[in-house]
């Protein structure tokens, strides 16, 4: 078992976690694991439009796990997803909502502004580690509950919508609604991006300058800077790109999934998607099988709730635990041995 | 004795109990002490805390701290040595440090004393002062080992030595036996290796640095002013932690100057960043490899270009056929085990990732290489070749500095000797006129 | 006059949680482990601070099973980061994704109902003076603890240079262990205050992010138990002055980033001016 490469390796404990925690918890429901985890697999993958039900979380989670794993990649402990998708999809919000848009152009100017909101919400934080040092496990950690507060000022304060409820914009007009791929779900072609970026941030990793630049600068900061590597630059950009892709995600929720911006768009994608990163050990290509695995639970947790009277929030339990076994020493490249 | 990767540190923390054993047995009658090569204190704490460190005098709940200071000072004056109890371990120099070391393993009064390596940092006459506290020591009993790659040394105040190589101890015999010749051949396990041939170059103007002026505190560069010519190499001597480090992050932008700084005519200023450097030709083969040259986790193909990432490239795409040829031309001109381009090179072994490090700079069209301790930890072979590689560069033209801690080193290498102490340059020296006796007195402060 | 007291008063029970939290965080930063788990500590204290007073209908037994559920969270996390050397970062947010979801769960299943909890027996007004009067004594002692004693010696010896420790004959893994569980055991006291302390009940997302506000607590107190205490005062002062200009014109959400931004203010200018023990967050791998 242990020659095995160590992907594959965290990959099993991964699984035998979901099964194990998973089993424990429904038996303290006085629910069978058998039932519940029958539930959990039906409603995610039962039907089509559970498919697509499943892969519309599969997006939901990828986008800020694409975002996390530039910034980990680089050595930045981007805790703030939630907050940058949080902001993109405000930002997308208002400008389809309120702006006058050419309707072929519309969706991309909506997807391009999400990005940017996700994007200067990143760079703040980047901002504060290149410039003063700060801390950007705490930066981003503030900003995230700052995000949530600036979003609910805006949306029930002066910019409030008419027509609005609390909470929420007006809906967006239907020329930058995003196009169904399975028709009567809720999934778009949201996904096709999502899985484009993927294969975009693999290939700029591996393959450009600028990503080896960058993962110089996670793997070995000193001998980075020593080569020519600007450190303080990368975490800017970093984190600028990283707030990005993950502000990208809040926007695919506005404008796919619920057609409008509502502070409560994100039940903790931005946290959960840490543990899609860190399962897919920070590789684009398991990243996004991780991020459908998580899928699978989010979306199968409503069907088991309902019909196996197992809480949802066991699924949260169960990412907890398996993001706690996979904390592996591989994400810090601080210290070495010898 | 025993070069380096003999196996020496590890016999002494299989000896002292930090490492296990795979196999045998380790007999001693009493405690075993052992002074690291790295010492293993606090910083932020105080002398007394880091002596008495699980054992500190109680009163009650809370350590009894004076107490704890008179104990220190009794075991100071038992051993003829002197410390201030108050003192933080971050603002004492390295000899003070080696002395707190010192006592905090003498106070379990261990029957064994091993120390690793422990003249790496001080000046010739702190080396006197050690062996006179050694010599006392074991006048009262106390069984030393003393763990080194310094012959001369051995000769000078041993008893018995013991040789270790590739994990074996080869050999063993009374000093007074035994010469310098046998003790190396022992140690090498065959004559040392030759290094090549010096020719006559004629010099021309690469590097001046006029009244530099680089970083704070106890390592801080005060005053620097010489030349280093193409063609030539300047070796700067001197013990650690005077100034050495401070010239080399200035030199490579790491860190802001103060002063005048040309290379090639062009005036470098403190903004200039390392990329810009790099692209002008100069070259740093850094003093600590795990932590400043490499990515342990990447191939050697990914190492080599590190540095000039932005040279192998066509467009924003790195090119890989290039990076992979030039890698491998260094895997073949330096001898690097095992001889794949592509495999990771935090496992390969020290010598030869300092190889990939040297082959790195050298090979990469420079016109100046700043080589901070180039051999440092790594085995006789690999040394030999590495300062082969640096004369040859410089036959070729290139303009070489040279910061070694070695004396043997900068006498074998270069053909300026400059020294420094106290952030400052104390004494020039030419090839054919080395005064070891004097350059040891300049290194260590004398005027 | 009144007002002002009132803020103070309101101040000492704003800052009580936090300040139970950031003693826990400089108790374990100043080993060397960095405990971003804070928030899921003071969860696990306030909702099985809840289910305890429930089951056995006494509000102290209630505490104890608060801190107990906290302690052993914390033992989890230290066990982890100590014996395996897992990433100290993210398994500290793995506790936390892991505690709430646990605490949502434990909802439905103790009270057959999600978001809040029954009300069940509290401390009352003289259970709460006594745990605020008590987080500040604490404060105390932690220091006198950590600056005086052989044991808090140690712990400063394992978070600045673990391997020195270890040479001096001292368990790095085994003194780090203990110095977070203990931080947790009082972190959950934080969890109590606020559902026993400050109300009588348990509800979802009460803890409101506290666990954080108290890392950045750790810092500006400069990994001191005193100075923890003075970030906690700030910190609550903010958090008291937002519930008191409620009605005035100012936007609440604004008064309630203000805590927020405050840290965030501080952090840039106090970084690379304080030192952090040096070994903190660094696994140790013997």
């Amino acid at each position: 078992m242990s020659r095995l490469p160590r992907g594959v390796r965290d990959a099993v404990l991964a699984v035998t976690l979901v099964f194990v925690v998973g089993s424990i918890a429904m038996l303290v429901a006085h629910a069978s694991p058998l039932v519940g985890f029958g539930a959990l697999f039906s409603g995610a993958l039962g039907s089509p439009s559970e498919l697509g039900e499943t892969l519309v979380q599969t997006t939901a989670l990828l986008f800020p796990a694409l975002g996390i794993t530039i910034a980990f990649r680089a050595g930045l402990f981007n805790i703030g997803a939630e907050g940058q998708l949080v902001l993109g999809g405000l930002t997308a919000g208002y400008v389809a909502a309120a702006l006058p848009l050419p309707g072929v152009a519309a969706i991309p100017i909506v997807l391009l502004a999400g990005a940017l909101g996700g994007g200067v919400w990143g760079a703040l934080a980047g901002f504060l580690k290149a410039r003063f040092g700060a801390n950007e496990v705490i930066a981003t950690l503030m900003l995230n509950v700052i995000a949530a507060l600036l979003a609910t000022y805006i949306v029930n304060g002066p910019f409030k919508m008419n027509g609005a409820t609390a909470g929420e914009t007006a809906s967006i007009p239907h020329g930058s609604w995003l196009p169904t791929l399975i028709p009567d779900t809720r999934l778009t072609i949201a996904f096709i991006i999502a899985l484009i970026v993927a294969a975009l941030v693999r290939f700029m990793l591996a393959r450009t300058v600028f990503g080896y630049e960058l993962r110089a600068a996670g793997d070995a900061p000193e001998a980075a800077k020593r080569a020519g590597v600007d450190l303080s630059r990368t975490a800017l950009v970093a984190m600028s790109l990283s707030g990005a892709i993950a502000g990208l995600g809040g926007a695919a929720i506005v404008l796919g999934v619920l057609h409008r911006f509502n502070t409560a768009l994100s039940p903790g994608y931005g946290f959960i998607a840490i543990a899609v990163a860190l399962v897919g050990n920070l590789d684009p290509l398991f990243v996004t099988i991780a991020a459908f695995a998580f899928g699978v639970l989010q979306s199968g947790a409503l069907s088991m709730q309902s019909e196996a009277q197992v809480p949802k929030d066991v699924v949260a339990i169960i990412e907890g635990v398996v993001i706690i076994a996979l904390a592996g020493r591989r994400y810090f490249s601080r210290g070495s041995d010898r | 004795m025993g070069e380096n990767g003999a196996g020496k540190s590890t016999l002494a923390a299989i000896a002292y109990g930090s490492v296990a054993a795979d196999e045998g047995t380790i007999h001693v009658t009493g405690v075993v002490g052992l002074v690291h090569q790295h010492f293993k204190l606090i910083e932020r704490l105080r002398v007394w805390e880091n002596v008495l460190l699980g054992c500190e005098p109680r009163r009650g709940l809370a350590i009894d701290v004076p107490a704890a200071r008179l104990r220190v000072r009794e075991l100071c004056a038992a051993y003829g040595l002197e410390l201030d109890p108050d003192a933080r371990i971050e603002s004492l120099p390295v000899a003070v440090r080696q002395r707190v070391e010192l006592v905090r393993e003498l106070q379990r009064e261990p029957a064994v004393l091993l120390l690793d390596e422990p003249t790496a940092a001080l000046a010739p006459s702190e080396i006197d002062a050690f062996f006179i506290t050694v010599r006392a020591l074991a006048a009262r009993g106390t069984a030393i080992v003393i763990v080194t790659h310094k012959l001369a040394e051995v000769i000078a105040h041993a008893d018995r030595v013991t040789v270790m190589r590739s994990g074996k101890i080869v050999d063993s015999m009374r000093v007074s036996d035994t010469t310098v010749a046998a003790i190396a051949r022992a140690m090498v396990g065959g004559d040392l290796p030759t290094i090549a041939a010096r020719i006559p170059t004629e010099t021309m103007p690469a590097l001046a640095v006029t009244a530099l002026r680089a970083g704070t505190g106890a390592g801080a560069l005060i005053e620097a002013n010489f030349e280093v010519r193409a063609g030539e190499i300047v070796g700067i001597a001197g013990i650690e932690g005077n100034g050495q480090s401070a010239l080399a992050d200035a030199l490579a932008g790491m860190i802001p100057y103060s002063g005048d700084l040309t290379f090639a005519g062009t005036p470098l200023f403190a903004r200039v960043s390392p990329a810009a450097r790099i692209l002008l030709g100069m070259r740093a083969i850094p003093q600590d490899r795990h932590k400043e040259a490499l990515v342990p986790d990447w191939s050697i193909t990914d190492n080599a270009t590190l540095g000039r990432q932005r040279t192998f490239r066509s467009g924003i795409l790195r090119d890989r056929a290039r990076a992979t040829a030039f890698a491998q031309s260094i895997v073949e001109r330096y001898d690097v085990r095992p001889p794949n381009a592509h495999a990771r090179i935090g496992a390969l072994s020290g010598g030869n990732q300092q190889k990939v490090v040297v082959g790195r700079a050298l090979e990469s069209d420079p016109r100046f290489v700043l080589a901070y301790q180039p051999t440092r930890g790594i085995d006789i072979g690999a040394a030999a070749l590495v300062q082969s590689r640096l004369i040859e560069a410089r036959n070729a033209g290139v303009a070489v500095l040279l910061i070694s801690f070695e004396l043997d080193e900068i006498f074998t290498l270069a053909d300026r000797v400059l020294v420094m102490f106290g952030g400052r340059i104390v004494g020039t020296f030419e090839r054919g006129a080395l005064d070891r006796a004097r350059i040891g007195a300049l290194m260590a402060g004398a005027r | 006059m009144d007002a002002a007291f009132a803020l103070l008063v309101l101040t000492l029970i704003k800052a009580t949680p936090l300040l139970y939290a950031s003693l826990g965080g400089v108790l374990s930063e100043r080993s060397g482990v960095v405990n971003i788990g804070l928030e899921g500590m003071l969860v696990a204290g306030a909702f099985f601070g809840v289910v305890g007073s429930y089951a056995s209908g006494n509000a102290i037994v209630g505490a104890i099973c608060g801190v107990l559920a906290a302690t052993l969270l914390a033992a989890l996390f230290a066990f982890v980061v100590t014996r395996f050397a897992l990433d100290q970062i993210v398994a500290g947010t793995g506790i936390n994704i892991a505690a709430i979801g646990a605490a949502a769960y434990g909802l439905v299943i103790v009270f057959g109902q999600p978001g809040a909890s029954h009300e069940v027996a509290a401390l009352g007004r003289a259970g709460e003076a006594v745990l605020i009067g008590f987080a500040i004594v604490l404060a105390i002692v932690l220091q006198l603890v950590i600056d005086r004693t052989p044991w808090g010696l140690r712990v400063r010896a394992c978070g600045e240079n673990p391997a020195a420790a270890a040479a001096a004959g001292i368990d790095p893994l085994r003194t780090r262990f203990i110095a977070v569980t203990i931080g947790g055991a009082v972190a959950g006291l934080g969890g109590v205050f606020l559902s026993l302390g400050e109300l009588d009940l348990y509800s979802d997302g009460m803890t409101a992010g506290r666990g954080f506000i108290a890392l950045a607590a750790v810092i500006f107190g400069r990994w001191n138990p005193l100075g923890a205490l003075g970030a906690s005062l700030f910190f609550g002062f903010f958090a008291a002055l937002q519930y008191t200009l409620q009605r005035s014109g100012v936007p609440s959400e604004l008064m309630q980033a203000l805590p927020y931004l405050a840290a965030l203010v501080a952090l840039a200018g106090f970084a690379g001016r304080v030192r952090a023990p040096a070994a903190d967050g660094v696994p140790y791998v013997k």
